[in-house]
C-alpha cells in the first residue's frame, strides 16, 4: 500500500535517531572516565550550586489561569469550525454558535462573580472569610 | 431541525436549561436553599417531559436515539438525582463551605447519565462518559474539611481517565478496522470484515470492554470500588453506585446488541468469565468487611456480575426481549434498593460534624430500636440485596435466573446460585448488628419530615416492586 511506503522515510529516520543516541550513550560510557566524587551526582546547573527544594508551594491562581486558558483556548477551536464551515451552516449554524457563545459567557460571568479571576483576596458573592 | 427532534431531546434541553440557570444563581446570588430548589425544579420538568414523552417516542439521530428503553432508563436516573438531591443539602452544608456547586455538579452527571442510555454512536457513548465521569471526580472529592474523599476522587480520576483512555483507543483500532464509529454502521461492517479487519476489531472489543468494566467494577477491574465508595461522600456513593453504573451498563447492552458484538465466541466466552470472577470474587471479598460502604462496594462488583448474564442471554435473539426485560427490571430494583441502603448511612443526624462518617457495622448496632424508620429501611435494603422475597431484589433476581434457563448457561447460573448463597451471610451480618439491643449507640438520628418522607417512599418502592412488581413489568414490556 502507499501509505506503508510513504511511512518507510519515518521508520528509518526514528531507527536513526535511535542508533545515533544509543552510540553517543553507549560510547561516552564505554571510554570515558568514571569518578564517584561528592560533586558527581549533583545536578548540572551551569555552575551555580543549586539550593533549596524543588518542591515549592506556587499560588493556585496559576492553575486556575491556566485551566481557564486550556478552556476557552478549546472553545475557541469550535468556533473556528464554524467560521470555515459559515455559508455552508447558514442560520441554523449561526443559532447553535449563537447558544454555544451564550453559554461561555454565562460561565465567563460564573468565574468573575465567583472570584476566580481575582488574585490574592477573593471577593466571591456570599462569601464569608473564616472568622 | 424539526419538531420531532426537539421534541425528543426536551428532557435534556430542560436539564441543560437549568444548569445555565442554576449557575447564574450562583453567580449572583449564592443561596443553597434556591440551589436546591432550581435542582429540583428542572429535574422535575425533565421527568415531566419523559413522561409527557412516554408513548412510542422513537427518534433516532446519528448521534442519539430515543425510544422506550432511554426513556425508561432516563426516568430512573431524573429520579435517583432527585433523591440524591433531597439527601445532599444538610450533609453537604456540614462538610464544605459552599453547596451551591454541588447541584451544578450533580445535574451535569444527571445529563451526561441520560446521554449515555440514549448514545448510539461511539462520540455519544464518550460525551456522556467524560461529562458523567468529570463531574463525578469534583463530587466525589466535594466536601473540602476532610482527605478521605480527596483520596478517594484522586484514585478515581486516575484509573478512570486509564480507562476511559484504553476505550478510546479501542473506538480508534474500531475505526481502523472498520471505518465505523455508529454502532449500526459498525455492526454492518462487522458482517463484511475480511480477517485483516478482524484482528483489529478484536483487539478493540477487547480494550472497549476493559474500559467498560472498568467503570462498571467487573472482576479484575474493580480494584478503586472499595476506596472510593468509602472515601466520597455518601449522597454521591449512592448516586455513583447507581446512576454511574446504570448508565454504563444501560450504553454497554445497547452497543453489544447493535454493534452486533454477540456474534463473535471470544467476547461472549471473556464475558463470562468476567462475570462468573465478579459473582464469586465480589461475594467472596464482601464478606470480611466491617465497614458498611466496603461491603455495599463488593457487593455491588457481585450485583454487577449478575447483570453481565444478561448480555450473554441475549446473545440469542429467541430471547432477547427477556434479556433485556430482565435487565430493565433488576436495573430499577437495584437502583432503588442501593439508594434506600445509602440514605441510611446518610441520614444527617446520624453524621459527626466534620468527622469522619459513621458507617462501620457497629455505628449501625441497635439502630432498629433507636430509630425505627431508618432500621426498617436498612433492614428492607439488606434483605432486597439478598435477593430474599417480598422485596425488589427478589424479583428481580428471579427474573436473571428465569432468562439465564433459557440457554446453556450452566456455569454462570451455578455462579449465581454459589454467589446469592455466599452473599446472603455478610447481608444478614448488617442485620445481626441492626437487631442487637446496644445501649451504646451515642449517635441518635434526628429525623425531620424530610428524611422521613423520603424513607417512607423509599420503603414504598422496595416493598412495593417486590409485592406486585406487574405494573413495572408491564410498563417494560410495552416499551420493548
Amino acid at each position: 500500500m502507499s501509505s506503508e511506503a510513504a511511512l518507510w522515510p519515518f521508520i528509518v529516520y526514528f531507527l536513526a535517531v535511535l542508533a545515533l543516541v544509543a552510540t553517543m550513550l553507549g560510547l561516552s560510557w564505554l571510554l570515558g572516565q568514571r569518578r564517584a566524587n561528592q560533586a558527581t551526582n549533583l545536578p548540572f546547573e551551569s555552575g551555580v550550586l543549586s539550593v533549596g527544594t524543588p518542591q515549592i508551594h506556587f499560588a493556585v491562581e496559576f492553575y486556575l489561569i491556566a485551566i481557564f486558558f486550556v478552556i476557552f483556548d478549546l472553545e475557541t477551536v469550535f468556533i473556528f469550525a464554524w467560521a470555515v464551515a459559515f455559508f455552508e451552516l447558514g442560520w441554523e449554524g449561526f443559532l447553535a454558535v449563537g447558544l454555544f457563545i451564550f453559554i461561555l459567557t454565562i460561565a465567563l460571568i460564573y468565574e468573575w462573580r465567583s472570584g476566580a479571576l481575582d488574585w490574592g483576596q477573593k471577593t466571591r458573592t456570599g462569601w464569608k472569610p473564616e472568622r | 431541525m424539526n419538531s420531532g427532534m426537539w421534541q425528543a431531546l426536551s428532557p435534556l434541553l430542560a436539564l441543560s436549561g437549568g444548569t445555565v440557570v442554576l449557575m447564574l444563581q450562583i453567580a449572583f446570588h449564592r443561596n443553597p436553599r434556591w440551589s436546591v430548589a432550581i435542582t429540583q425544579l428542572s429535574l422535575l420538568l425533565g421527568a415531566g417531559l419523559l413522561l409527557w414523552l412516554w408513548p412510542g417516542s422513537d427518534y433516532q439521530s446519528l448521534l442519539l436515539r430515543v425510544d422506550g428503553y432511554a426513556l425508561l432508563l432516563n426516568l430512573l436516573f431524573i429520579l435517583a438525582a432527585a433523591v440524591t438531591c433531597w439527601l445532599s443539602p444538610a450533609y453537604i452544608a456540614l462538610r464544605s463551605e459552599q453547596s451551591g456547586e454541588f447541584f451544578l455538579l450533580l445535574l451535569l452527571a444527571t445529563i451526561g447519565a441520560m446521554i449515555l442510555a440514549q448514545a448510539v454512536h461511539v462520540a455519544s457513548l464518550l460525551l456522556g462518559l467524560e461529562l458523567l465521569g468529570v463531574a463525578l471526580y469534583a463530587l466525589i472529592a466535594y466536601p473540602d474539611r476532610s482527605l478521605l474523599p480527596l483520596e478517594a476522587a484522586v484514585k478515581y480520576l486516575v484509573l478512570s481517565g486509564a480507562a476511559s483512555a484504553t476505550l478510546l483507543f479501542g473506538f480508534a483500532l474500531a475505526y481502523a478496522g472498520t471505518g465505523q464509529l455508529a454502532f449500526t454502521g459498525l455492526s454492518e461492517s462487522l458482517a463484511l470484515a475480511g480477517s485483516g479487519a478482524y484482528t483489529l476489531v478484536m483487539a478493540a472489543s477487547v480494550m472497549i470492554i476493559c474500559g467498560l468494566a472498568f467503570k462498571l467494577s467487573l472482576v479484575p477491574f474493580h480494584m478503586w470500588t472499595p476506596d472510593v465508595y468509602q472515601g466520597a461522600p455518601s449522597p454521591v456513593t449512592g448516586f455513583l453506585a447507581t446512576v454511574s453504573k446504570g448508565a454504563v451498563f444501560a450504553v454497554f447492552l445497547r452497543a453489544f446488541l447493535e454493534t452486533g458484538a454477540y456474534q463473535f465466541p471470544i467476547i461472549l466466552n471473556s464475558l463470562a468469565a468476567i462475570a462468573v470472577a465478579s459473582m464469586l470474587v465480589g461475594n467472596l471479598l464482601a464478606l470480611r468487611q466491617d465497614n458498611v460502604k466496603r461491603l455495599l462496594a463488593y457487593s455491588s462488583i457481585a450485583h454487577m456480575g449478575y447483570l453481565l448474564i444478561v448480555l450473554l442471554v441475549c446473545s440469542d435473539p429467541a430471547n432477547h426481549d427477556l434479556a433485556v426485560e430482565a435487565a430493565l427490571f433488576y436495573l430499577v430494583a437495584y437502583t432503588v434498593t442501593t439508594l434506600a441502603a445509602f440514605a441510611v448511612l446518610t441520614w444527617p443526624g446520624y453524621e459527626q460534624y466534620q468527622g469522619p462518617e459513621h458507617t462501620e457495622l457497629k455505628h449501625l448496632s441497635g439502630l432498629l430500636w433507636h430509630h425505627p424508620l431508618a432500621g426498617l429501611l436498612m433492614l428492607v435494603a439488606m434483605l432486597s440485596l439478598a435477593g430474599i422475597p417480598l422485596t425488589a431484589g427478589f424479583v428481580g433476581k428471579f427474573y436473571l435466573f428465569s432468562a439465564a434457563v433459557t440457554g446453556p448457561h450452566w456455569l454462570l447460573l451455578g455462579s449465581l446460585v454459589v454467589g446469592s448463597g455466599i452473599g446472603i451471610y455478610y447481608y444478614l451480618r448488617v442485620v445481626y448488628y441492626l437487631l442487637r439491643r446496644d445501649d451504646n449507640h451515642a449517635l441518635l438520628p434526628n429525623a425531620g419530615w424530610h428524611e422521613s418522607c423520603l424513607a417512607v417512599v423509599l420503603l414504598a418502592a422496595v416493598l412495593g416492586l417486590g409485592i406486585a412488581p406487574q405494573s413495572l413489568i408491564g410498563w417494560i414490556q410495552s416499551i420493548l
